[in-house]
């Protein structure tokens, strides 16, 4: 029996995660009621992929957003500067930080990992192209198809509709329980099995979803090179003793790829290494700039 | 990557994303937004 690395400290990443949950999504009552919140509040883009048909939401989704904006709200195609401009000062503040600590369906899966009984893949050959699918997911589902839709006069979010599992998960099965469960069809079957693919992957590979598949973190991966938050490696420190690669959720070695896009900034590696080679750290100024030993 | 250089792209970057979101209120894109938000979307929950 494997079980997940476990690292000292984890259970602060993992209460931040649930009040993150809870920030985003306070009104836990409409699960029971089989309504959505339509307070003003829900015009601002919360930071991570948290469903804006949630029953409990508060915020919008901006990856839901981005389809809206790009087809002009139903009417003819348009440039996104709303909805882009909270993408861009989320992804140079914090990056991809949002989908270690903030993020809904990154906490889910981090929570479904921790299961034990089953044997944990850290990576398999060939893993990093699959890491490319995200960026599709981007382009096509997120930007070009619903661009497309958009000429033809409707709003169609491809993404939301044939792939997010965030939605089925906070959105689709609760409203499917409490009011809607005449009306499903295939997509929303399909919707489950994608979830259910999901979840069970996350029992045996670290978020899955957030590797592979999540068009959010392609945008936040992006900004990981210059955003606030940050990874600092000093070299010199370091005694190549292998733990942070190890414990890293995303199958990269942190010390080698400190800047990586795929890097989620959990902090895992930090907290497991013997020597405090490793740091999160939050503004511009890099102990790593110069990737000189002497330097740190 | 240089630290001045990528001051430099951070704070065009801000200016650019501040400029966005600005712009985005001034074209009341906001709205589409709120529209989309408040109701349910059906297609979001697998059944549109």
């Amino acid at each position: 029996m494997a079980k997940a690395k476990r690292v000292k400290g984890e259970w602060k990443r993992l209460t931040v995660q649930a009040a993150a949950f809870l920030l985003q999504n306070p009104k836990l009552h409409r699960f029971f009621l089989g309504t959505i919140e339509q307070g003003k509040t829900k015009s601002v883009c919360v930071p991570g992929l948290n469903c804006y048909s949630c029953p409990a939401a508060i915020g919008a989704c901006p990856i839901g957003s981005l389809q809206a904006s790009l087809s002009g709200g139903y009417k003819k195609p348009a440039f996104p500067f709303y909805v882009l401009g909270f993408l861009l000062l989320f992804g140079l503040t914090l990056g991809r930080w949002i989908c270690g600590w903030l993020c809904p369906f990154g906490w889910v899966q981090d929570l479904v990992y921790r299961i034990p009984f089953f044997k944990k893949i850290r990576t398999f050959p060939y893993e990093r192209f699959l890491r490319w699918l995200k960026y599709a997911v981007l382009g096509v589902l997120v930007i070009g198809l619903p661009l497309l839709s958009a000429f033809k006069g409707v709003l169609v979010p491809w993404f939301c509709k044939i792939l997010c599992p965030a939605g089925t998960l906070f959105g689709g099965i609760p409203l499917a329980i409490t009011k809607y469960g005449s009306q499903i069809g295939f997509y929303f079957w399909w919707k489950v099995g994608v979830l259910a693919a999901l979840l069970l992957l996350s029992l045996l590979i670290s978020r899955p979803f957030c590797r592979y598949l999540c068009p959010l973190g392609a945008i936040y991966g992006m900004f990981n090179r210059i955003a606030l938050v940050h990874l600092d490696y000093a070299s010199g420190k370091c005694v190549d003793c292998g733990k942070c690669e190890t414990v890293c959720p995303m199958g990269i070695d942190p010390k080698a790829q400190f800047n990586s896009a795929e890097c989620i900034r959990c902090g895992r590696c930090a907290r497991s290494c013997p020597v405090d080679a490793l740091h999160v750290r939050f503004g511009l100024r890099m102990k790593n700039d110069s990737h000189k030993k002497s330097t740190i | 990557m240089k630290r001045t250089v990528r001051i430099c792209i951070f704070t065009v970057l801000a200016l650019a994303g501040t400029a966005f979101l600005l712009y985005g209120i001034y074209l009341n894109q906001v709205s589409s937004v709120l529209n989309k938000a408040t109701h349910i979307c059906l297609e979001c929950i697998g059944i549109g």
